[in-house]
């Protein structure tokens, strides 16, 4: 009698499961469009790319273990592995959420600009990098990851500017090709760095998506350098804040050269869902 | 009067003495109250010659004496405080409790000479720090706010809080080791949750498990606290008393009397250890193990003098648990409640006493009886909460020991291989899904939405409890007199 009961709620066990494998077999196929999401993770920085076939990116995490909530909402509850870390620069507001992400999650390899910080959480995130054992690269200006036909390049940090004072100067700033879709990450560079990549890249900066830079500060996303840009769609990571970010020059800036404006402090996760055709957008609030 | 009742007696009046003090309500209304109390078991005495009231009238005394040893020990406790307020200070302190980690850390800890008292400090979430860092600190010391977060603190000897302060490590292992390795194997655990459920559910199972609150979102802390399933994840001993019951139940099913009792015990043990037996875990595990005996006993009287007997031990060894403690009272009138009322009810609706299939009836009236039986104190503690905190209660509640039990087979498979973990916790998963749906299901209904309650209506509210008991008592003796 009692060994039955055992049996039949494993049997029960066991056919749920089934049922959940082969659903997961099934419906969910790799994706065919490209993914990005702003997430939502206050005050700070992150941002998820997913390329067709599910390779996932995900740029910079936030000052704490909020970007778990929103990983969670868009990835599925199995899916425990990030194939590409990228960090900015060394600055609490972008790399704190890392750490947490880096104990739940196995990430493939882990990219920033060499420059160490010195805030003791820096010593945290190296120390659980070792412990995972995951590969660290050193990437700046000139470099390029390509996976499929999306890539990557790297405009910004020029060799001069790694050790800068200011660590805002010293941020990767990729730009994504994927599916004829220009997308600027700028991390937090300001204005003096912007007039390097205007000088440098001229009309090739010309994009459709824009990370705004440092959430909208005003020392950021000058006038000249927005009107090169040009994007379609702004989005500004930004959360509570005494700074006064984002900015209302930033905002009239960004409104001036046409661009729609998302915020995730009002419109919370901006997910962005790009095919060859359009670009489809969608916010959580 | 025989000596077990004099002791019940003795207990009782003290622990009336002391919330009466802890409730300021001044010396001269308390010797009033006591007098008038004495006068009246005199004269109740007089009249009906029994010896009995004329001992009730002596041991009146008390209440003054429990009053008078709530305040001595408060006035010991401020003594040996040494903090300076409102000043931008240096000083040194040694963290006494598993960091809360979350989007910040809260560190408890105890300051070191020139300074003494123990003191909140909110940092950053990185770098994180461990029970026993000893961290020297450059801020700011501020008293807590209001007056009810300020007793709450006190009860556990917290008398400040610093935000942000510049901190930088000293030493490590500077507490015990035993407890160092206890937090590590919990924390060890809650990371295994974590990595194989969704961010919400490992909270809410490490919150079941192993009282851990830290990593709730806002959104689903509102939940539970609109749902009135706050105290779930508080590891109050309310919760070990009705799971220890359930469980109890349960594998009585599966198992003989004896190899349930151990088994049973051993979790309780395991609760304790793996929280790294701090005071509130202690308590409750005291009133999960004194509501098992109850039902092992099955004696009135010896359950009745055990209840009372534990919560003057509490009383004498920390008495603002009294009021101060929801945990602690929560499991004190949960227990009241199953070993009283849920008689009481069962009779009232004539359940039969057969068992029935996982044993789901018993479950039940356990569960319903506790839930009334707390019902306005979990109101007035939790923040606002509707009556279907009722119904979300009961729900879940009568699954909870099994995801508990399955939570811990999680956290062994942890220990094992990740993938065995994420296969086995998407088992796991379903359960949580349903618990965690009822709870935001529930914390989205705003009817009947019940934000304080009237102390008359508590009262009465009790009262028309203990009439609903006595008259149920009655019953029986009169049924059996007719027999």
């Amino acid at each position: 009698m009692k060994n039955r009961n055992w049996v039949i709620l494993l049997v029960l066990f066991l056919i749920i499961f089934d049922g959940f494998v082969w659903s997961e077999i099934l419906f969910r196929g790799p994706n065919k469009n490209t993914e990005i999401y702003f997430l939502d993770v206050g005050q700070g920085d992150s941002a998820l790319i997913i390329l067709p076939g599910n390779t996932k990116i995900l740029i910079d995490g936030g000052p704490n273990n909020k970007i778990i909530n929103e990983l969670t909402a868009i990835l599925r509850p199995t899916d425990r592995y990030i194939d590409l870390m990228i960090l900015s620069h060394s600055q609490t507001d972008h790399f704190s959420g890392l750490i947490d992400v880096l104990k739940r999650y196995r990430v493939g390899g882990f990219i920033f600009n060499g420059r160490r910080g010195n805030a003791g959480s820096w010593l945290e995130l190296t120390k659980i990098l070792r412990e995972k054992g995951v590969p660290i690269l050193i990437l700046a200006s000139k470099d390029k990851i390509r996976h499929l036909d999306n890539q990557f390049n790297f405009l910004w940090p020029e060799k001069d500017f790694i050790q800068s004072r200011e660590l805002n100067e010293t941020a990767l700033v990729p730009l994504l090709q994927s599916q004829g879709v220009k997308v600027l990450f700028t991390g937090d560079i300001d204005t003096k760095i912007e007039k390097y990549l205007l000088k440098k890249h001229g009309l090739g900066l010309d994009v459709d998506i824009l990370k705004v830079a440092h959430h909208g500060s005003k020392y950021s996303s000058g006038e000249n350098f927005l009107q090169a840009v040009s994007p379609k769609v702004a989005v500004i990571p930004v959360g509570k804040n005494s700074y006064g970010h984002p900015t209302k020059e930033v905002l009239s800036r960004l409104a001036l050269v046409g661009a729609q404006i998302f915020r995730t402090d009002k419109d919370g996760t901006v997910k962005l869902i790009i095919n060859s055709q359009e670009i489809n957008i969608f916010k959580k609030k | 009067m025989k000596i077990y009742d004099a002791a019940f007696c003795i207990a009782v009046f003290f622990i009336l003495g002391a919330l009466a003090a802890s409730l300021k309500l001044g010396f001269f209304v308390v010797i009033a109250a006591v007098a008038l109390a004495a006068a009246l078991f005199l004269f109740t005495g007089y009249f009906k010659k029994s010896p009995t009231f004329f001992w009730l009238a002596g041991l009146c005394f008390f209440i003054i004496i429990g009053a008078f040893y709530y305040l001595i020990w408060g006035n010991r406790q401020i003594k040996n405080i040494n903090i300076v307020f409102d000043k931008k200070i240096n000083f040194t302190g040694i963290v006494v409790k598993n960091p809360e980690r979350g989007s910040q850390q809260k560190l408890v800890v105890e300051s070191q000479p020139p300074y003494s008292g123990k003191i909140l400090a909110k940092i950053q979430p990185y770098p994180a720090f461990d029970y026993g860092d000893m961290i020297s600190f450059e801020g700011t010391i501020k008293r807590a706010e209001p007056e009810s977060y300020a007793n709450y603190l006190a009860k556990d000897g917290i008398f400040g809080i610093t935000s942000y302060p510049k901190i930088e490590l000293v030493a490590k292992n500077r507490g015990s080791n035993f407890r160092a390795a206890l937090f590590k194997f919990k924390e060890k655990i809650i990371l295994g949750f974590q990595k194989t459920l969704a961010p919400e559910k490992a909270a809410f199972l490490s919150g079941i498990t192993m009282g851990e609150r830290a990593e709730f979102s806002k959104e689903f802390k509102e939940a539970m606290a609109r749902s009135g399933t706050t105290h779930l994840v508080a590891l109050s001993g309310y919760n070990i008393s009705v799971i220890v019951m359930a469980m109890f139940v349960f594998l009585g099913y599966f198992l003989g009397r004896r190899y349930t009792f151990i088994l049973t015990i051993a979790v309780i043990l395991g609760f304790v250890l793996m929280t790294g037996a701090e005071a509130s875990v202690v308590r409750a595990a005291i009133m999960g193990f004194i509501a098992l005996l109850a039902t092992q006993v099955g004696r009135l009287y010896s359950v009745r003098n055990a209840i009372i007997l534990a919560a003057f031990f509490m009383a004498l060894i920390n008495p603002m648990v009294l009021r101060f403690d929801a945990g602690f009272q929560l499991s004190f009138v949960a227990l009241i409640g199953i070993v009283y009322l849920s008689p009481a009810i069962k009779k009232f609706f004539r359940v039969p006493e057969e068992r029935d299939i996982l044993s789901f009836k018993e479950n039940f009236f356990t569960t319903l009886s506790a839930q009334l039986a707390v019902l306005p104190i979990l109101i007035s503690n939790f923040g606002a909460a509707s009556p279907v905190s009722l119904l979300t209660n009961i729900l879940i509640l009568s699954v909870i020991p099994l995801t508990m039990s399955l939570g811990f087979i999680l956290a062994g498979l942890g220990f094992i291989s990740d993938y065995l973990a994420l296969i086995f916790g998407w088992f796991v998963g379903l359960f949580l899904s349903y618990e965690t749906f009822i709870i935001k299901f529930f914390g989205k209904l705003s009817v009947f939405q019940i934000d304080s309650l009237n102390v008359v209506f508590i009262v009465l509210y009790y009262f028309v409890l203990i009439v609903f008991i006595w008259a149920s008592k009655r019953g029986t003796t009169i049924i059996k007199q007719r027999q």
